[in-house]
């Protein structure tokens, strides 16, 4: 569907006003940035030199592609890239396409209008995410043809690789999205300028920083198409390796662990688990189940066969422990006996921390008639499926006769640790730390940033940790 | 389905005719068959972690619901009328009433990591009479919490010098690295102990988080409502009630936020104002840390 001649206009009209009023709008953003919101940026005059060495060096569009954490990022990736002094580069600053339904219908008449007007002069094509009828089809195509048209023109365009926040807080590289790489096939000319940009205060997704923020920006320019490349895919896995690898390179300086993993075993024949369960194990006791799962949770427990009730009831509690842990390595601790503070979809496989709203991923390893075991991640790789094998390495085994087991579970993860990686060999060369309240390997007197996360119950132990 | 315990029956007792001691006792005995380490149960008192097993219970997380729904059931109280907490909530707080059973509302349960500390919630939600004799004998949460942390970092440091000191040649280089790693965590860790300004300031760190995931909350919430304000005028029914769906559920998590800073505010609070009964505690932890590092040393 091709742009109509009032499209055009209308977009070139937008044009020569926003190029009228870049100049008081970019100090806007800067002083609110800096005065409103106490923001500042990290070793800043290095990374726009490096950067603009690069965009100097390239005189067709650019597609800016960004990680997405607040309603803000936008602001914050021009305010990082954009010194006052380029603001004449008209081509290169960027059109951007919020969603729709996020922004332009804001607070009162005259909020909503200021709004609107901001958006205008800063260069916005409203986007509708949602919808699967024709209108929203329409409006959607709409919407990435005017984009593709100013790259044609030689303009920039900001668009968001995920199409969303992330709600774990971490750019996940394994699932590339082919919008960018479509468009970029489009306008071939065009290259990434890829960006990740966080302070250490950001743990996921918020409507904005928290005041007093110092942003680390990460950036690179990469080519848009290359040779030999002709489907979206191939061009969007690409694109999401160049950001995971400017992740990588972020969480280098960040003082946070980067991974952030958790597991937890259950011995299902352990005869302390059934103590609350009806004789036939097919219901429990309402008021012990309303300690541990949400409204959702019950309602999916009550709809499973009275056969997988009590195995069913074990993965929610199984899931939570191990999310509990990949939340505490992030500073996030879950409140003892706070069960409900984790929503767990066992069929998504996804759990949520209702305080901070962070979403983290789980799967379990081990589902027999025996034992469960979950894993979960909230950031620092991927989980892995039956097919991929992800980041999480992880041994389930029966604690020796006569064995503390919680001495039994360290020994043998460091010997499982010991027993993944060639150069360590013996896990005499590891320790297990306790500082912080949290099991830390040591190798070579230093920490590891490996996630190590420890469990035992009944017959069993278990260790997971992170190799990414 | 009526729902009988597989245990022997208790017979529930008003909360107000015994002594703090006594619930104590009592409480300890409920929750004897969820305890593994035998040994420390034995001698469990006041402030014994239910949790852990260096000097805890050695009672498992999945069992953390039981030893609340022990207490309750083990207990009568005045506190039983049920008020809405809001108009139209379905959430409730309990008044004062006819004697009936116990009940410990979701969160209220938080900082019971001892059975003093579980005294101690009953005490404060208005069960039982506070008792100020009985109340000083009984350690803070925040002081079980970094004690229970130095135990466990000591216990880590000695194993390890016992691991070192068998080993010979890289293996032994490797281990001594680590060995003075971990005597230089358990030095600061005791460093830590020992000042109570300090474990303060590191405790005032989680409020901190706390207190912004709340912000952040609220800030959510906030744009929620726009949206809603800016659908006032001819917006769509179906957008409308989305989002009045979506504006309880941040309500509700404001809550648990709330509950959550509650929390570390106290721990944060009763970090700075250590008392005799903390000093005891902290005494034990840093003797046992020290002994560590010494252990450690005489292996390099």
């Amino acid at each position: 569907m091709a742009l109509t001649p009032e499209d055009v206009a209308s977009l070139r009209r937008q044009r020569l006003i926003s190029r009228a009023v870049a100049v008081p709008l970019s100090l806007f953003v800067a002083a609110t940035a800096r005065l409103r919101f106490g923001y500042r940026l990290a070793d800043i005059a290095r990374v726009r030199r490096e950067i603009w060495e690069r965009l100097d060096a390239h005189d067709g569009p650019v597609i800016w592609a960004a990680n997405h954490l607040t309603l803000i990022d936008s602001f914050l990736v021009y305010w990082a890239i954009f010194p006052m002094s380029r603001i004449w580069e008209d081509r290169l600053i960027p059109w951007s396409t919020p969603e729709y339904t996020n922004y332009y219908r804001l607070g009162g008449p005259a909020k909503s209008a200021f709004i609107r007007a901001l958006l205008y002069c800063c260069r916005c094509i409203p986007f509708l995410r949602g919808g699967e009828d024709a209108a929203a089809e329409a409006w959607r195509q709409n919407a990435y043809d005017k984009c593709v048209w100013l790259l044609r023109e030689g303009g920039s365009v900001f668009v968001y690789p995920e199409a969303g926040r992330s709600r774990s807080g971490w750019f996940d590289a394994s699932k590339p999205k082919d919008f960018l790489g479509k468009m970029a096939l489009d306008v071939p000319s065009a290259k990434f300028l890829c960006v990740y940009l966080r302070s250490d205060d950001q743990l996921g997704t918020t409507v904005r920083p928290p005041e007093g923020s110092t942003f680390r920006v990460c950036c690179e320019l990469i080519d848009g198409v290359l040779p030999g490349e002709t489907t979206p895919r191939q061009i969007s896995r690409r694109l999401f390796e160049s950001l995971g690898r400017l992740q990588a390179q972020w969480w280098r300086d960040c003082p946070q662990p980067k991974n952030c993993a958790g597991n937890d075993v259950v011995d299902l024949k352990s005869p302390a688990l059934v103590e609350n369960f009806s004789d036939d194990l097919s219901d429990a006791d309402p008021e012990w189940l309303e300690r541990h799962l949400t409204a959702r949770e019950l309602s999916y427990l009550r709809a499973r066969p009275p056969r997988e009730f009590f195995a069913a009831f074990w993965r929610f509690f199984c899931a939570k422990e191990a999310c509990h842990k990949a939340l505490a390595r992030a500073g996030v601790i879950v409140p003892r006996g706070a069960f409900r503070q984790l929503e767990v979809d066992l069929f998504r496989r996804k759990a949520v921390h209702s305080t901070t709203g962070l979403q983290l991923d789980f799967r379990f390893t081990d589902d027999d008639a025996d034992k469960l075991h979950c894993v979960a991640v909230l950031r620092g790789g991927a989980l892995g499926d039956e097919e991929n094998p992800g980041d999480v390495l992880w041994e389930v085994c029966e604690v020796a006769p006569g064995e503390s087991p919680g001495a039994f579970a360290r020994e043998r993860a460091l010997e499982f640790i010991a027993s993944c990686n060639d150069e360590i060999g013996s896990s005499s060369r590891l320790a297990l730390s306790e500082d912080g309240g949290l099991p830390t390997v040591l190798w070579r007197g230093r920490p590891q940033d490996w996630s190590l996360s420890l469990s035992h119950a009944g017959r069993f132990a278990a260790c997971a940790f992170m190799a990414s | 389905m009526a729902f009988m315990r597989k245990q022997a029956t208790v017979e529930a007792i008003d909360i107000n005719t015994i002594t703090p001691e006594d619930a104590e006792k009592r409480i300890i005995a409920g929750v004897k068959k969820y305890a593994t380490n035998e040994a420390n149960f034995a001698s469990a008192d006041a402030n014994t972690p239910y949790l852990g097993h260096i000097i805890g219970m050695g009672i498992e997380s999945s069992n953390l619901a039981d030893i609340t729904m022990s207490i309750e059931r083990q207990f009568l109280t005045r506190l039983t009328t049920k008020v809405p907490a809001a108009d139209g909530s379905s959430e409730y707080t309990l008044a004062p009433g006819e004697l009936g059973k116990l009940r410990i509302l979701d969160g209220q349960d938080a900082l019971a990591a001892t059975p003093g500390l579980s005294v101690k919630m009953l005490m404060d939600l208005g069960h039982m009479t506070p008792s100020a004799p009985y109340l000083d004998k009984v350690v803070s949460f925040a002081y079980i919490m970094a004690c229970g942390d130095g135990w466990k970092m000591a216990d880590a440091l000695k194993k390890m010098a016992a691991k070192a000191e068998k080993l010979a040649g890289a293996e032994r280089a490797d281990a001594l690295a680590n060995l003075k790693t971990l005597a230089a965590q358990a030095r600061d860790y005791d460093a830590l102990l020992a000042d109570a300004g300090k474990l303060a300031a590191a405790k005032q760190k989680a409020y901190a988080s706390d207190k912004a995931a709340c912000d952040a909350l609220t800030a959510e919430l906030n744009v929620v409502l726009d949206k809603i304000k800016g659908q006032a005028s001819g917006g769509d029914a179906a957008v409308v009630a989305k989002l009045r769906t979506e504006e309880a559920e941040i309500r509700t998590r404001l809550k648990m936020a709330a509950a959550k800073l509650r929390v570390s505010k106290e721990v944060a609070e009763d970090a700075g104002r250590r008392r005799p009964v903390d000093d005891g505690k902290v005494a034990a932890a840093r003797k046992a840390l020290q002994e560590a590092v010494a252990a450690a040393g005489t292996i390099a």
